[in-house]
């Protein structure tokens, strides 16, 4: 009992600071809490540059997590059948976004998308979350067509199905809840990417964590806490979500964003 | 493999093997490229810069990685001991939530716990722990970065270290107990050797990702000196425009990185053979 009131309050303890700040309006140091509390920020932050940097950050997740599909699932697929060469180097390739410190990459990637115009636009970004992005999806994608039993489609070419026909009708369906996971995965990663949407976005294409960092450092510290606590609520809604239907495989990739 | 199946697998694999190669592998490749590259000329320059300017750094980066690391290694060992011997869900629950925070805001979040005028200390001096008016700063230095890191970080190593130790049979666990083993022994003595390739890898893992935080030490650092590697290679690009001593930064921590990551690759094709 004591150790969870103890892990209890070592986790919620950074949260709390922000739900308190959200809601502040005069606090001087040290009151515990703040002289007084309100709406005053929440209302600022509706009406400013914030809901842009929402949307726009949505946006570019949903754009991610659907280009990212599109194009690993069929990988996905033939990775985890299909005897092709190099496999284990292809998956390295996919891996190394997340093995290496992103940002001295990223600004190199930064000069490589401004000469093909897309610095400081939205495909730029999109591409660069895409990078980050495909090694939860392919690798993910990957374990779970290897968990659908291959002895289901041979069935069904035994039926007289092509392969093409047993791949939607059989081996798709079945891998749905791993396909979900990691497309839950993307969606969240791209929500939250930070180094890459500074370095390519910055300044005409802002996300949510890009926007909470620049009014942080302006010690505006009640829009930042409000713009923290937004950027929060997704992760913990796929927490509550997932805890249900997710393996442990799948949650350890949370980790890395 | 028939000669149209290989076609359909070249053209089906090359969108995204293309965005890694063109918006990863090659950018990382030029780092090198550029790095030895001043004014239009080859030269060593950049490495003579990083040495003068950032060796300092690099000391502060490896101590805070492997400073962090070790605490949550710690602390996740011993405390997945508890729970993988006496199940506790709710703590177990509470420790995922960090996962799913992303670290600008694990960031954020701590700077305003820990500053000299933060929510911590605040609470601390309402039981008279505390001098007011020369209050401590854990943020805006490394322990601030380090306690960040390791929240963070925690939650990922939580779900390892306990998915090791579920591995391990519980008849290995009831022979100790059998023997009068502690709950303490059967951590020490059963769960952690049985599952020390995992500790390695899982371990590997989190210090490259330790050793390259950016937006963390962006967040609740502060802005003398040291420094971080990565705020180091930010600021020279976006202050100087120096983009050859950047990427010479940016080489030394790839090479960090890679001693650490080579360990876990060679870890892992070890565990396949």
């Amino acid at each position: 009992m004591a150790g969870t009131v103890l892990a209890a309050a070592v986790i919620f303890a950074p949260m709390s600071s922000l739900v308190i700040w959200s809601f502040a309006e005069k606090w001087y140091w040290p009151h515990l809490f703040p002289q007084q509390i309100g709406l005053f920020y929440w209302a600022k932050v509706i009406e400013g540059d914030m809901l842009r940097a929402l949307q726009a950050g949505f946006l570019i997740a949903v754009v991610v997590t659907g280009l990212t599909l599109l194009i690993t699932v069929p990988l996905a697929y033939l990775l985890a059948r299909t005897p092709i060469p190099f496999k284990p180097v292809i998956l390295m390739i996919f891996l190394l976004p997340q093995a290496f410190p992103q940002l001295p990459v990223f600004v190199n990637s930064t000069t490589l998308l401004y000469r093909v115009n897309q610095g400081g636009k939205f495909w730029g970004v999109v591409l660069i979350h895409m990078v980050g992005a495909l090694v939860f999806a392919v690798w993910t994608m990957t374990a779970v067509f290897k968990s659908v039993p291959e002895s289901l489609e041979e069935a069904a070419i035994n039926l007289g199905a092509s392969r093409l026909k047993s791949f939607f009708s059989v081996a798709l369906p079945l891998a749905t809840p791993g396909i979900i996971a990691s497309t839950l995965l993307v969606f969240l990663y791209s929500l939250d990417e930070f180094t890459g949407t500074l370095l390519v976005g910055s300044p005409f294409i802002l996300t949510l964590p890009v926007y909470m960092y620049r009014t942080s450092v302006g010690y505006e510290l009640q829009v930042a806490s409000i713009s923290a606590l937004l950027l929060m609520i997704p992760g913990i809604l796929l927490l509550l979500l997932l805890e249900r239907y997710m393996k442990s495989e799948y949650l350890s990739m949370f980790g890395r964003i | 493999m028939r000669p149209a199946l290989r076609i359909a697998s070249l053209i089906i694999a090359l969108p995204p093997l293309a965005i890694v190669v063109w918006l990863f592998f090659l950018p990382f490749l030029s780092s090198a490229h550029l790095s030895l590259q001043r004014d239009g000329q080859w030269t060593l320059r950049n490495y003579h810069l990083v040495w003068r300017l950032y060796r300092y750094d690099v000391l502060y980066t490896l101590w805070i990685a492997f400073f962090s690391l070790a605490a949550v290694l710690g602390i996740a060992v011993i405390l997945c001991g508890y729970l993988r011997i006496r199940t506790n869900r709710a703590v177990e629950f509470l420790f995922k939530i960090p996962l799913f925070i992303p670290f600008v805001v694990v960031g954020h979040a701590m700077r305003v716990l820990l500053a000299p005028r933060g929510t911590l200390n605040s609470v601390l001096s309402q039981f008279g722990l505390l001098d007011l008016n020369d209050p401590p700063s854990i943020a805006f230095g490394w322990l601030g970065i380090a306690v960040s890191l390791i929240w963070k970080n925690l939650a990922l190593a939580v779900l390892l270290v306990l998915g090791a130790y579920r591995s391990v049979d519980e008849t290995y666990l009831e022979a100790a107990r059998n023997f009068g083993a502690s709950a303490f022994r059967q951590i020490r003595d059963v769960l952690m050797p049985m599952s020390a390739a995992s500790l390695a890898v899982a371990g590997a893992f989190m210090f490259t990702s330790m050793l390259a935080s950016f937006s963390i030490p962006l967040m609740i650092g502060s802005g003398e000196q040291p420094q971080m590697l990565m705020i180091d290679v930010y600021y020279r690009i976006n202050y100087q425009g120096d983009y050859g001593t950047a990427n010479a930064l940016g080489v030394v921590s790839y090479l960090l990185a890679m001693g650490v990551a080579g360990y876990y690759l060679r870890t892992i094709t070890q565990k396949e053979t």
